[in-house]
């Protein structure tokens, strides 16, 4: 880290995070004004009227320009519905973030258009769901978190969101390329030219028309906030007395005029290209994708004139780190939040893998990447490697020498079984090797594809309600099927079958949810920058969540404690069918009872087959179930006319999953966590180290499942030499060879996060990644960081 | 020597993704039985060629079905918790099954060479892939000849690399028939005195210096020496300079030596043996003393690792 760096990274180091009022009192601003015209040419225009004033600011040692929020380190408050109640405010403030009573006052004075007016995605959703059918499940919590009220979903409230208005929590990768090379100025004179082109003979051409005019709307006014901020740059040089920042900020209003509406020429206009882009997309979820390949070509240049060096291009990508750092995400009631355990972001930048042609694709920049995140150490965004057989060992190296500082990233996932899924889902074997992730690991091509519903399903509870005969002990109703009394089952197959049952049933209804959720987003939130940025936009004529595209994987089925389940049912079938140590009824009553008065029976679930050790009595079944809820999920239908994806991501959904389920044959008590990751053993279950526990995830079949997560946890005394490391590669591609897609490594020891806990305030700095994503361990929930140290811990 | 697939063996422990014993990826068969009694051991449960009671105390809440439980009689309660009494205990397991809090775990497992060869193959993809393989390590392999031969077989017949850890202490006879199944052999020095290495270790090392220059030469098994760092017992300038003064000219100058600083891990399963008489508390060697010992070992012209 340099001097500069240095300073701008001690900057986010804030006791308070200030939520700002600016966006949306500007965006409420435009949405009076324009009430009753199409929502696209709506958004268009507030997205414009909040570009155009929003405040601007350049901070001291800046290279890449662009303030987030209105204050330093401030989260927007969100324009997309009512804000918290009050309760819900109250412990935000004391979660670390700050709300003066005149702002909460002007935010309260905008709910009343929000509410009781079909105008939020609760609102919209609930308007489906009757009482006989979806609303029992919405309220059962088996798609986390349940909702209390119909309008009210999972809570009013957020904050954070980018310059652009969003599309929600939508996990999608862009097509950068088009405005780093080509520059907005070409796309919107695009745009003008289909639109005088355009006659309105159906009525998809009329809706062409709306789209194309908010699509020119809206970008030329991201031109128009670089400029000003060119203006801006241009004006502080006038006044610096620093020679060499007046040179620099004389660099900035050059740059700030010359990008995104122009192609980048480069490195550096590329880099600033990218964040004022980066800035109008930016979600929770936004995706960097393969960044080191489309900047490479910049680099390159620059480098062949040699009017870069790899210090200065350092220098940009840890500003870049810092830019990123700036800007948090909060959102949701509690149950909500706790989902995404506190200011979490899944900010994914891919780097490594191969080429379309198939080659291997790292380069200079590629492990720059690395070292920027090593030197600069925050916690976003995050890096993800794509592994292949020829994937440099060295780079290897250079990965897990990042990983070993204990920063929690790079996760690295294997090209083999992430092409392997795209090609059977009919993408050509080109573009499939150029995929990416959006969200934490969930496969993408930049501009082909979006994911926009994929639900936390929690199977546990599914697992319980089977055990009822489709009764649901939490909420006290017949919830599912009438699939028979446990205790009538002659075996073990029956039991199973009972199970699947329940559970197609329950995947059903989640379907319809996500299409319902589909819809309405579809009908709210039509976005013209995102939209810009898909292939063919301007051809199409469509919103990216108004068309189906290229690889449509708009809907998603994610299982959530599938692992309980699979350990649930090897004691199962080999206590109570197999062995007869323990009779249904006992079982059920212990259970029921959380095992009080019954410990020898939860020790004899405990001494059961365990996931994890690779032991196939319990690994088939984790097969077995894997395999249904895949082909299962491919029987339903998105609303985009594709067969809805099945993925493997849980998030921190284990923990408030956990909290709403009751216990489990697997020996867990209830309310306790449910095991994280998908393929991931629950936490400390697997006693016989990292080998043991990849041959029970190669067990299962991860072809049809767009990412999966596994996640080990290292002592550091395994990573110590040159060695070591070269061992955990061999380990990795193993794992990637025989069809693992996703492992990723904490490298801390128990001591030093159990005194985090007793002493946040001297570890403000430590960062740990929970399932897919960094975060500052001290701002994760209690009962994260309970299960960060529980997670088995490989002594070697 | 016999060797069967039915051989029978105790272990204790199968460690897999073991990457400080041996090249690549391995799996370390920990054996029981060690006709050495080193002082700083630390893996007292290694030692006995028996099965034996790990008991953690904290655990205990003094119910007493242990002590009913217990065929031998060798349980009584004292202050609340459970005592056993180890001359008696012959290591049946049956506390360990009936406790309801896991506060009693047995140590020890009786095996056939073939049960020991599937656990250890199940990770062949890996030893494939990062020139890995099996381990034999303990107590010490050579206390328990036939079976470690057998299991050896079994391995190298499925083109599984072998290496064997030993401190030596063998007659000729045994560790001629169980090394010529080894790829490799990790060999102890533990002192190079003879006396200090008897008050030490409850032998001399006449007997596993002369195997090793036997192994060295006449079976010609590539060798690597291991030379744990125990401070105040066997870390001076000194022991290490003649230590590695055999290693260079009695042996060979290709040999490669682990330094292996001493660490408290095993503290605890004093402990748990309930034989907190015979533990020793050592403080780990700073690593400036490590880096010195390296430089002494390297000054030879041998190559000096620190750790595994």
């Amino acid at each position: 880290m340099n001097e500069r760096v240095r300073k701008l990274k001690e900057r986010l180091q804030v006791d308070k995070y200030p939520i700002c009022v600016e966006k949306s009192l500007l965006v409420m601003e435009s949405y009076r004004q324009t009430e009753g015209e199409p929502e696209i040419i709506r958004r268009a225009k507030a997205t414009a009227n909040y570009l155009d004033k929003k405040t601007i600011f350049i901070e001291d040692d800046e290279l890449i320009v662009g303030n987030v929020a209105s204050k330093p380190m401030g989260l927007e408050a969100g324009s997309l519905g009512p804000t918290w109640p009050e309760k819900e405010l109250e412990e935000l403030r004391q979660g670390g973030l700050e709300l003066s009573a005149q702002d909460e006052m002007k935010l309260r004075a905008m709910d009343d258009y929000w509410t009781g007016k079909g105008r939020t995605l609760w609102e919209r959703m609930g308007l489906y769901y009757d009482d006989e059918r979806l609303w029992p499940f919405i309220q059962s919590g088996i798609l986390l978190p349940p909702w209390e009220k119909k309008n009210e979903g999972r809570g009013h409230g957020a904050a954070g969101v980018g310059w652009g208005l969003g599309v929600g929590l939508t996990l999608i990768v862009v097509d950068y390329e088009k405005v780093l090379h080509e520059g907005l100025n070409k796309l919107v004179a695009e745009a003008e030219e289909e639109l005088r082109n355009l006659r309105y003979t159906t009525a998809d051409s009329i809706k062409k028309a709306d789209f194309l005019q908010a699509v020119i709307t809206a970008n030329k006014a991201i031109v128009r906030l670089a400029h000003r901020f060119g203006d801006l740059a241009e004006e502080m040089a006038s006044k610096e007395i620093s020679l060499n920042r007046k040179k620099e900020l004389e660099r900035i209003a050059e740059t700030c005029r010359w990008v995104p509406g122009n192609p980048a020429r480069t490195f550096y206009q590329a880099m600033q290209s990218f964040w004022f882009i980066w800035m109008m997309i930016a979600s929770g979820t936004t995706a960097g994708g393969r960044f080191d390949q489309f900047m490479y070509p910049f680099y390159k240049k620059d480098k062949e004139k040699s009017s870069i060096t790899d210090d200065e291009a350092l220098e940009l990508l840890e500003c870049l780190r810092i830019k990123i750092m700036q800007y948090n995400f909060v959102g949701g009631n509690k149950l909500q939040r706790d989902k995404w355990a506190g200011l979490a972001r899944w900010n994914n930048f891919v780097i490594g893998g191969v080429t379309p042609d198939g080659e291997d694709a790292t380069n200079e920049l590629s492990y720059l990447i690395l070292e920027a995140a090593k030197d600069c150490r925050t916690p976003h965004p995050t890096i993800t490697v794509r592994v292949h057989e020829d994937t440099p060992q060295d780079f290897m190296l250079k990965a897990l020498e990042l990983g070993r500082t204990g920063i929690g990233m790079p996760a690295f996932v294997g090209d083999k079984s992430y092409i392997e899924y795209l090609v059977a889902n009919v993408v050509p074997l080109r573009e499939a090797r150029d995929y990416s992730l959006g969200g934490c690991l969930d496969a993408m091509l930049a501009g082909k594809s979006r994911t926009s519903a994929i639900g936390m399903f929690l199977v546990p509870r599914v697992f319980e309600i089977a055990l009822n005969n489709g009764f649901d002990p939490r909420t006290g109703r017949q919830l599912g099927p009438k699939t028979g009394d446990f205790e009538n089952f002659k075996t073990f197959d029956d039991f199973m079958q009972a199970f699947k049952e329940q559970l197609a049933h329950f995947m059903s209804l989640t379907a319809e949810e996500h299409n319902i959720l589909l819809q309405a987003q579809r009908e709210l939130y039509p976005d013209p920058v995102h939209s810009l940025l898909m292939v063919d936009a301007i051809k199409e004529g469509k919103d990216v969540l108004d068309r189906t595209l290229p690889f449509e994987n708009g809907s998603v089925l994610n299982p959530v404690g599938m692992i309980n389940v699979a350990d649930a049912m090897a004691a199962v079938r080999k206590l109570v069918f197999e062995e007869e140590k323990v009779t249904k009824e006992e079982l059920k009553d212990a259970l029921a009872a959380n095992r009080e008065g019954y410990e020898n029976i939860r020790k004899m679930c405990l001494a059961a087959p365990k996931y994890g050790n690779g032991d196939a009595y319990v690994d088939m079944i984790a097969r077995d179930l894997y395999q249904f809820w895949a082909d299962t999920t491919a029987t339903f239908y998105s609303i985009y006319g594709a067969k809805m994806k099945a993925s493997g991501i849980s998030i921190t959904a284990h923990g408030p999953g956990g909290a709403i389920t009751g216990a489990t044959p697997d020996g867990r008590y209830a309310g306790e966590n449910l095991a994280d990751g998908t393929v991931s053993a629950a936490q400390g279950r697997d006693i016989h180290g990292p080998t043991a526990l990849l041959r029970s995830a190669m067990a299962i079949n991860q072809a049809p499942y767009q990412s999966t997560l596994l996640n080990m946890k290292f002592h550091p005394s395994a990573l110590r030499s040159a060695e070591d490391l070269g061992k955990l590669a061999t380990l990795i591609k193993t794992y990637f060879d025989c069809g693992g897609k996703h492992v990723q490594f904490n490298v801390v020891d128990r001591n030093t996060l159990l005194d985090a806990q007793k002493h946040p305030e001297r570890y403000r700095d430590l960062i740990v990644r929970v399932a897919g994503y960094s975060a500052y361990f001290v701002q994760l929930t209690k009962a994260v960081q309970d299960d960060i140290i529980s997670r088995t811990e490989y002594m070697l | 020597m016999i060797e069967s697939h039915n051989t029978k063996g105790l272990i204790f422990n199968v460690q897999y993704y073991s990457i400080h014993d041996g090249p690549g990826i391995r799996t370390t068969v920990f054996m029981k039985g060690c006709p050495l009694k080193c002082l700083w051991c630390q893996n007292p449960e290694s030692q006995r060629l028996q099965r034996e009671i790990f008991f953690e105390l904290e655990k205990c809440t003094g119910c007493g079905i242990c002590v009913q439980a217990c065929s031998e009689g060798a349980i009584e309660l004292f202050e609340g918790r459970s005592r056993t009494n180890r001359k008696k205990c012959s290591g049946t397991g049956r506390c360990a099954e009936v406790c309801p809090v896991e506060a009693r775990k047995i140590m020890g497992r009786s095996v056939t060479a073939k049960e020991v060869f599937e656990e250890v193959a199940r990770d062949a993809l890996f030893y494939q892939r990062s020139g890995g393989g099996v381990t034999l390590s303990g107590g010490e392999p050579l206390a328990q000849p036939r079976f470690a031969v057998s299991v050896l077989k079994l391995c190298k017949d499925a083109g599984i690399h072998t290496t064997v850890d030993t401190c030596g202490y063998a007659s000729w006879d045994t560790v001629q028939q169980v090394l010529s199944y080894a790829d490799l052999v990790l060999y102890d020095f533990k002192h190079i005195d003879p006396a200090e290495h008897k008050r030490y270790t409850g032998v001399s090392n006449e007997l596993i210096l002369d195997n090793a220059r036997k192994i060295y030469h006449e079976l010609a098994i590539p060798m690597l020496a291991r030379v744990p760092i125990i401070p105040t017992y066997n870390d001076s300038a000194d022991n290490i300079k003649a230590t590695t003064q055999f290693i260079s000219s009695e042996l060979g100058k290709n040999i490669k030596v682990h330094l292996l600083p001493y660490h408290r891990l095993g503290e605890t399963k004093y402990e748990r043996l309930e034989k907190m008489d015979l533990a020793v508390l050592i403080e780990p060697p700073a690593e400036e003393q490590m880096l010195a010992l390296q430089e002494i070992v390297q000054s030879f012209g041998l190559e000096a690792v620190l750790g595994g």
